[in-house]
């Protein structure tokens, strides 16, 4: 314990999002005693369950140099893609729906991959135009409606918990079954990021692509596999989310990327690359969700939400970028 | 720039095969009143892009300044006077919207990419908080009079607004001291630190006239439609991104001519009313923009890959013949 009490990790990016959240429950808490109970930590979790997903292949993209703003529109296509697919030609096996929603994500994560690493599109750009083309497409296919009717045995998933709670007035909260996804793809990303030569080559070319590849790290191959990888874990992601919302709806989820970026750049991760830890993302999301969705708990009024959000996201990117600036700029001995 | 006109040209060809209709008066009428709201955004985008960054808060921008007009003028009366102090509001608030910006990019040195997501929100926000969700409407007759009206029954003010302000801004790249110093930031800041030019003062000046471009984009939309609400024109800060990228201005900065972004505005102008003619949806248009934005991006980078091929085969076969043995 000695040695984690140490001025440097106690100042550390991680553990100023720490402090921020602890300081954010207990202001929701003092309006709302209700907060501080195991019901709470079931419904947060189940709302962060699908960011957190996209939160961790986000942070990958941006460690390595690149941005992705395409992930909801990818999500939204092979969500829809699928469920269509199987209720037009009457398949009902889960493993199916995963391999096809995943397979319909990994190539558009190709197309991204192909156009930043092979053509050097700058990434914004290049992701800016896949998402056009996967919601046009999608939007165009289901024309804006979405589909309610879940093949049986998909669905059946989504009534499946770990375990159950009931607070004192009777409501029942439930964790859902799903949420080992996110823990095994956050224990994953950990070991691949940290362990790994792949991982490392990523941190290397967000570092600087140059230096990467005189060391010998091979861009062109981490780079595809990179943005592939995470097509695949979107489209994962995407058909979770159809199951646990018992819809398919092809632009719900479109937006929130804003959210995502901004989930993952609180938590560490510095927008120019090189740096970035699981840890810090996954408590970058909590803070967000926790923000989003108890803001109506500190009685700020509907309308003013999308301004706090914005405020509470320019405040912590600007906190994450100075240190990131001092960092820089101080002797490095 | 000739082949920003042939496209031009092919586009009206085609179209004239396809439905003739599209070569009536009125649907070129209806154009000019159109292409200026985000002709002038694209400006916007253009001069960012020139120095190396990206503004993607333009839309946010534009509604919040449109709001602010409306209220202005509502709560000062409704006069012709009273517009002119909207007006001045919404320029005011678009300035700054973009000192904002510029401050953070400039100062802060936080990435624009992130700065202007974020601002985005902030003000689209803010806009939000001031209309508290539904349109503000009820406001004079007058205020349609700019985007709805024309110059002696032909050039619609609209337009007129968008070739001055083409005119004074390509001016403003070409001769001025700060048209240059943007240039030389764009290609490349360390370079023009040391070479004494302030790069704060050019990025938050950069910042402030893109901000100002959409405050003027956001009183033609007011004048447009005649209300001001905090979502309108979603869409166009992907267009504005597709029509400054197909006017040729380099995504890492340095380059950029104001005529080729214009011409490739009026040239996306066409193909929107072209998608209208031909009854597509409204979906399709959004696949096709994304489509137009990758394929123009691929075409960029392969013909510049070819290109240093080329020069490179070039200075070979000359240091080839001109061997001193």
């Amino acid at each position: 314990m000695g040695r984690f009490l140490t001025r440097k990790n106690l100042t550390r990016n991680e553990m100023l999002v720490v402090y921020i959240i602890a300081a954010l429950s207990l202001m929701i808490g003092a309006v709302n005693s209700a907060f501080f109970s195991m019901g709470t930590v079931i419904d947060t979790a189940r709302s962060m369950l699908v960011t957190v997903i996209f939160a961790l292949c986000e942070m990958a993209i941006i460690i390595s140099g690149g941005i992705d703003v395409s992930f909801p529109a990818i999500a939204c296509f092979s969500l829809y893609s699928t469920i269509a697919f199987m209720n037009a030609y009457h398949i009902d096996s889960v493993a199916f729906a995963f391999f096809f929603s995943g397979f319909l994500g990994l190539l558009w994560g190709a197309l991204n991959a192909i156009l930043i690493a092979k053509f050097r599109i700058p990434a914004l750009i290049a992701t800016l135009g896949t998402s056009s083309l996967a919601s046009g497409a999608i939007l165009v296919i289901s024309g804006g409606k979405e589909i309610s009717m879940i093949p049986p045995s998909v669905d059946a998933l989504s009534q499946q918990f770990l375990f159950s709670v009931t607070n004192a007035s009777g409501v029942k909260s439930s964790l859902t079954v799903f949420i080992l996804l996110p823990a095994a793809l956050c224990l994953l990303f950990h070991f691949v990021l940290r362990h790994t030569m792949f991982g490392r080559g990523i941190y290397a070319i967000g570092g600087d692509a140059d230096a990467a590849r005189i060391a010998g790290f091979n861009v062109f191959r981490t780079q595809c596999i990179l943005y592939m990888a995470a097509g695949l874990i979107i489209g994962i992601a995407a058909i979770t989310h159809a199951i646990l919302m018992r819809n398919a709806n092809p632009s719900n989820l479109m937006g929130s990327e804003m959210m995502v970026i901004a989930a993952v750049v609180i938590g560490g991760t510095r927008i120019t690359g090189g740096h970035g830890s699981v840890v810090g993302t996954v408590l970058g999301v909590l803070l967000i969700t926790l923000v989003s969705n108890n803001l109506i708990m500190l009685n700020v009024p509907n309308y003013w939400q999308t301004f706090a959000v914005g405020l509470i996201i320019v405040i912590g990117t600007s906190i994450t970028s100075l240190r990131a600036k001092r960092i820089a700029l101080s002797p490095k001995i | 720039m000739l082949a920003l006109f042939g496209i031009a040209l092919g586009i009206i060809v085609i179209m004239a095969f396809a439905d003739p209709a599209f070569l009536k008066g009125s649907n070129f009428r209806s154009m000019a009143f159109q292409c200026p709201e985000f002709g002038i955004l694209s400006f916007g985008m253009m001069l960012c892009m020139i120095s190396g960054g990206i503004d993607l808060s333009l839309v946010g921008a534009a509604n919040l300044s449109g709001i602010v007009a409306a209220v202005v003028i509502l709560s000062t009366g409704g006069s012709p006077g009273s517009i002119a102090a909207g007006t001045a509001a919404a320029l005011l608030v678009g300035a700054v919207c973009g000192l904002f910006n510029g401050y953070l990019i400039g100062q802060l040195q936080i990435p624009a990419m992130l700065v202007t997501l974020c601002g985005g929100q902030l003000f689209t926000g803010l806009g939000m908080a001031i209309t508290k969700g539904p349109a503000i409407t009820g406001l004079p007759e007058q205020i349609l009079v700019l985007s709805n009206g024309t110059v002696g029954g032909v050039l619609p003010y609209a337009m007129l607004l968008f070739i001055l302000i083409a005119l004074a801004l390509g001016f403003l790249l070409k001769s001025t001291v700060y048209g240059q110093h943007l240039c030389l930031m764009g290609s490349n800041p360390t370079a023009s630190r040391y070479s004494g030019i302030n790069n704060l003062h050019v990025t938050l000046l950069t910042y402030m006239i893109s901000g100002i471009l959409a405050a003027v984009s956001g009183i033609l939309i007011l004048s447009h439609y005649g209300s001001a609400k905090s979502d309108y024109g979603m869409s166009y800060t992907l267009l504005s991104l597709l029509i400054v990228v197909l006017g040729g201005v380099a995504p890492a900065g340095g380059r950029g001519r104001v005529s080729c972004v214009a011409l490739s505005a009026v040239i996306l102008q066409l193909i929107s009313s072209a998608f209208n003619v031909l009854r597509f949806n409204s979906f399709v248009k959004t696949f096709v923009w994304g489509l137009l934005l990758v394929v123009v991006m691929v075409a960029q980078s392969v013909i510049q890959k070819e290109a240093y091929r080329f020069l490179n085969i070039r200075r070979k076969n000359y240091e080839k013949n001109h061997q001193q043995a």
